[in-house]
């Protein structure tokens, strides 16, 4: 599925409308270019979710750890499941040199987890991590106008 | 009073021996092994590799600290706890414990942020409350109300990239140097108006001389929510457009002829909206004193700009700024800000100690 957004608020919308199918376990892989709207997709994402705290660049972190407010939670749909998604790991592999890195912070301790999604910015630096996990990988391209944004959600 | 101050959060490795008596401030030694070399090489932050030189270095680096003065003669110990990198934070926090234990002196595990305000104590000026610091690096962007010592009010702060990220990730797109932000403020420094003036013409781009010194520049980039009402910051859009304008002009001109115009304007754009944001953010808490803190105080450009805002819209206020040596992370600003802790008997024995990398003020 490929898709092409105009705007910003597209982007978001669109993040926010995914968010609601996760069950949690997922490994979101987001690709793409400096640039590509990778944060903005995921504060999008968070949004969706129900978490209300602001999601800033994980850069310089490595790894920013997000709880869902348990006011604001799912929809009951999915909290019915049985998967209620508690927690956001938000990684930004921009500044590492490999997959190796990520599991020296504890990257290992949310994939899986059911009640935790993790999404990973710059994920082609870290691909043999995620190896045998449920991963939904996102292809984020820069588009003709400066706000247009190419999205591609290639499944597991 | 004497405090041993430990700073392990990111890249540097430090330790200091702080003298205080709550109103001047005498560093006796502020010793910083950096790993941005090392991480140069990598192309990046390793953490693994990141903690390991840690703990090659957090040894010598203290022992070094202490000097000839011994360690025993100290009153307590300070260390940053977070926010960072938790490999890199458990060496210093680890270290910190096993002193306090072994020294039987009080331990007081701090926020990060908070010593990088405080390494506006050990300039020794005056430092009356309300004040308001902007805190600038690489991970944070934030404009923090004091009204005393450890009472904090975020008033504003980055919705998404921080200011020293959009350094950093301008100069990537630039292909200038790691780290970003000297690099783009020494390839501004080459934004030498007169001999770009000359060219002006041929290459279509580049600065004429306006009144008043300042080049002028013909590549313009946005001023991200310098005109909104809240005193929130936004850098990712300006990348972005920083992104857009090289993808442009790369088509018409030589890369080398608009690298310095651009980092010069990056510089303008960061600094600009860095400035409105923290002048009137002052203005409408009325405050008593201004600072700057953190690894983006540093650059020469938001220095000078700060000292020419302060004096011509708030004449009446007192500001700050950080030596250079203190901006970027140390362990002596760590020191200042547990001196203030040891002050109130706020110690954190050596069992409760905890490092907590998302750490907010």
């Amino acid at each position: 599925m490929k898709k092409i957004f105009k705007n910003e608020k597209e982007t978001l919308v669109f993040a926010e409308k995914f968010a609601k199918t996760l069950h949690g376990g997922e490994v979101v892989a987001l690709v793409g270019e400096l640039g590509a709207g990778k944060t903005v997709f995921t504060r999008g994402l968070a949004r969706g979710l129900g978490i209300k705290e602001r999601i800033q660049s994980p850069t310089f972190l490595l790894m920013k750890i997000y709880k869902v407010s348990p006011s604001t939670g799912l929809p009951r749909r999915q909290a019915g499941s049985g998967h209620k998604i508690k927690t956001l790991v938000h990684v930004d592999a921009y500044r590492l040199s490999g997959a190796g890195e990520l599991v020296g912070i504890g990257i290992l301790d949310w994939f899986g987890r059911a009640d935790a999604v993790t999404v990973i910015e710059w994920a082609d630096k870290v691909q043999e991590l995620l190896r045998g996990e449920k991963v939904i990988k996102i292809k984020m391209e820069l588009g003709e106008g400066e706000e247009e944004r190419k999205i591609e959600i290639i499944g597991n | 009073m004497l405090v041993l101050g430990i700073e392990t959060s990111c890249d540097e490795t430090s330790a200091a021996v702080v003298q205080s008596d709550g109103r001047n401030f005498s560093v006796l030694s502020n010793v910083v092994s950096s790993q941005i070399k090392t991480h140069a090489k990598y192309g990046g932050v390793v953490p693994e590799v990141a903690a390991r030189i840690h703990v090659e270095a957090i040894l010598p680096v203290i022992e070094k600290a202490f000097g000839s003065g011994g360690m025993k003669k100290i009153d307590a110990i300070a260390v940053a706890s977070g926010p960072g990198l938790i490999t890199s934070l458990l060496v210093g926090n680890e270290v910190a414990r096993i002193l306090s234990w072994f020294l039987k002196k009080p331990l007081v595990g701090l926020n990060h942020i908070e010593a990088h305000i405080y390494a506006n104590w050990l300039m020794n000026k005056k430092m009356n409350f309300p004040a308001l610091c902007l805190v600038v690096s690489g991970g944070h962007t934030e404009l923090i109300l004091m009204c005393g010592h450890g009472k904090y009010e975020v008033i504003g702060e980055t919705r998404d990239d921080a200011a020293g990220e959009c350094f950093d990730k301008a100069a990537k797109i630039l292909g200038l140097g790691y780290p970003g932000g000297p690099a783009v403020a020494a390839a501004a420094e080459n934004f030498v108006f007169a001999s770009i003036a000359k060219q002006s013409h041929k290459d279509g781009i580049a600065a004429s001389p306006r009144q008043g010194g300042t080049p002028r520049n013909d590549i313009r980039l946005p001023r991200p929510m310098m005109d909104s009402p809240d005193f929130d910051f936004s850098f990712s859009g300006l990348k972005t457009a920083v992104l857009y304008a090289a993808r442009d002009l790369k088509n018409k001109y030589k890369m080398e002829k608009i690298i310095p115009a651009m980092a010069h304007e990056v510089q303008e754009a960061i600094v600009d909206v860095l400035l409105a944001k923290t002048i009137r953010a002052a203005k409408k808490y009325n405050v008593k004193t201004v600072m700057l803190a953190g690894g983006v105080s540093a650059n020469k450009s938001l220095r000078e700009r700060f000292v020419a805002a302060m004096e011509k819209e708030l004449p009446s206020a007192d500001w700050n700024i950080p030596d250079f040596k203190y901006c970027t992370d140390n362990a002596a600003m760590v020191a200042a800000a547990g001196y203030f802790h040891v002050a109130k008997k706020d110690f954190t024995p050596w069992r409760k100690l905890k490092v907590d990398p998302n750490w907010e003020l």
